[in-house]
């Protein structure tokens, strides 16, 4: 079976620093994927290059066992892959809703025109993520950090991913956030929704979870089940920087 | 934007257009004269506005558009004796195509470059037209005792207001579609917006297009109104800034703002003009649009919104043109 996703020997440098060092995994249809790793270990530059929001310097990405590292990012949306920002990026001067509608939008300037927005679909996705009428009309800086990252989520769910890139998605929110947004996750898996998924909250990836890649420096240093990784030594050293 | 304040949207615009027709009965010719510069004023300001006010890339060339509209259309009737119904539609066409050249640097910049690169093609269009092959273009004369479109003070008041009108109904029309919303995504967040999937360089291209067809109506219809061209006039930094502050001023991102913009920056000039004959005048309304701008940012448009939700004429978040 070919993989959903598969990266070859990715490396991608700044500089004189190399961020991602051959790295090279695969995520299969219907998999759920955890990426760990310390602080800048490469985990949100491993999506940049997934998005083509960076270019790596060698190496190849699969979708489906064909090469996309040639196509820009919103062919690679198109062809089902999306992510999440570490730091919530929405546009700022629109509501809610008004952000979701950007997420559902075909990439075609006629239906832009002729189609009105699907206005009732909006209100679904937004109800799935938690936001309800009130939130929809809302700017996002009025928004909490939970929010912001529902927000995110939704706009990603708009575009009908067929793999989810989140990064960090816990980050910042409350324990009644965090459970809400993993629900959400429990919920996606279920229908089969494909994601990889970065965090430094390991205890509420664990559930979330198939597999974990551990990488630290650019290099992957461990590969399996939750628990075989996060009981790897040199996931420990390098979680504890010894 | 959803249906909701369409109905009130459309009464305003019909408000709007009964008023400005009603006006040449009751105004001088020369007041009437005033509206007719503030009408084109709106319409370089509109153009502006779906480029920059929309997706955020500044433009500091749109006297460029205009004047290859213009010299177009003024070089085919002048030399070869071309119809007007043919030179005008040559020449929106060819202020397409230099829209085109804008298009270059925006996909690789924006900001600060982008509005220098426009700049510069401002510039080479200046130094173009009074060097190269003056016998073509009237070099720094220009050419004048072009043909008119209509003749006489209120018909050509009609014809400048009714295309205003209708360029600016189209206009809304377009920006309240999902195309609008997209546009205006890309001002806030260019990445973010490839990040949905959708292809910006595609949708600056249709704005820019959009943007250059209107700078080229408008400034074809203007040299035919003035009867000539020259490049002093046109290719000016206060010509440029007075599209600019129009825009700013009425509100930018809105099709309605760059109008009453307009309309408040043709007006405010003809008072101070018994007072301050020369070109100082330009010093107040910077000043005025400098002190608008940095408290109200969302313009005269913003100002009259937030007047009207107070008395309660609408609602938060209504009716926006
Ligand atoms: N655009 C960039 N230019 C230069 N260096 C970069 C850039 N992006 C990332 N880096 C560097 O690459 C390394 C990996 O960064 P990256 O953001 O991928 O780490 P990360 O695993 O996501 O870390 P964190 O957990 O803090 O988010 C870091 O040393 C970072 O400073
Ligand atoms: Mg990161």
């Amino acid at each position: 079976m070919t993989a959903l996703l598969e990266l070859r020997n990715m490396t991608k440098k700044f500089g004189g620093l190399t961020a991602v060092n051959e790295m090279s995994f695969e995520v299969n249809e219907g998999e759920t994927l955890g990426l760990i790793g310390p602080n800048g270990a490469g985990k949100t530059t491993i999506f940049n290059l997934i998005m083509n929001e960076l270019k790596q310097n060698s190496g190849e990405i699969l979708l489906q066992g064909k090469e996309i590292s040639r196509l820009a990012t919103h062919e690679r949306v198109k062809r089902g892959i999306v992510r999440t920002y570490q730091v919530p990026r929405p546009f700022a001067e629109m509501t809610v809703a008004s952000n979701i509608r950007v997420g559902m939008m075909p990439d075609d300037l006629v239906l832009m025109i002729s189609e009105p927005p699907d206005t009732a679909k909006e209100r679904e996705i937004g109800k799935a993520v938690g936001f309800g009428d009130r939130e929809l009309a809302m700017y996002p800086s009025e928004l909490s950090m939970g929010d912001l990252r529902r927000l995110e989520l939704a706009r990603n769910i708009a575009a009908d991913p067929k793999l989810l890139l989140l990064d960090e998605v816990f980050a910042g929110l409350t324990v009644g956030e965090i459970s809400q947004i993993s629900d959400l996750l429990v919920e996606k898996k279920k229908q089969g929704l494909t994601y990889i998924i970065v965090s430094h909250d390991l205890r509420s990836l664990a559930p979330l979870v198939d597999r974990v890649v551990a990488m630290s420096f650019g290099e992957m240093i461990a590969e399996g089940s939750f628990d075989e990784v996060i009981s790897d030594e040199g996931v420990q050293k390098a979680y504890l920087g010894h | 934007m959803d249906r909701t304040g369409l109905g009130k949207a459309l009464a305003c615009w019909a408000v709007f257009g009964i008023v400005m027709c009603l006006l040449p009965f009751v105004v001088t010719t020369g007041t009437l004269r005033v509206f007719i510069f503030a009408n084109f004023l709106a319409m370089f300001a509109m153009s502006w506005d779906i480029i920059s006010g929309r997706t955020g890339y500044i433009s500091f060339g749109h006297p460029f558009l205009i004047g290859v509209a213009g010299y177009t259309t003024a070089m085919l009737t002048y030399h070869l004796d071309v119809p007007l119904f043919l030179s005008i539609p040559a020449a929106v066409l060819a202020a397409m195509v230099a829209g085109t050249l804008f298009f270059v640097p925006a996909l690789r910049t924006r900001g600060t470059y982008f509005a220098l690169v426009t700049l510069a093609f401002m510039e080479l269009l200046y130094g173009l037209t009074q060097v190269v092959q003056p016998k073509i273009t009237g070099g720094t004369r220009g050419l004048s005792g072009l043909p008119s479109v209509v003749s006489g003070a209120v018909p050509n008041y009609y014809l400048s207001f009714l295309v205003m009108f209708a360029i600016g109904i189209v206009l809304w029309l377009i920006v309240r579609t999902r195309i609008g919303t997209a546009l205006s995504a890309i001002r806030m967040d260019e990445d973010a917006v490839k990040s949905t999937g959708l292809n910006t360089t595609k949708l600056k291209l249709f704005a820019f297009m959009v943007s250059a067809a209107v700078a080229g109506i408008a400034g074809a219809l203007y040299v035919h109104y003035l009867g000539s061209i020259a490049p002093r006039g046109i290719f000016e930094i206060n010509f440029l800034f007075t599209i600019l502050v129009a825009a700013l001023l009425g509100g930018p991102g809105t099709i309605i703002g760059p109008i009453i913009g307009a309309f408040f920056l043709t007006c405010l000039l003809e008072f101070l003009r018994p007072y301050i004959p020369g070109t100082e005048r330009y010093l107040i309304y910077g000043l005025v649009a400098l002190v608008l701008y940095y408290y109200a940012p969302k313009g005269l448009y913003g100002i009259i919104t937030w007047v009207l939700e107070r008395v309660g004429v609408i609602k938060p978040e209504g009716a926006k043109a």
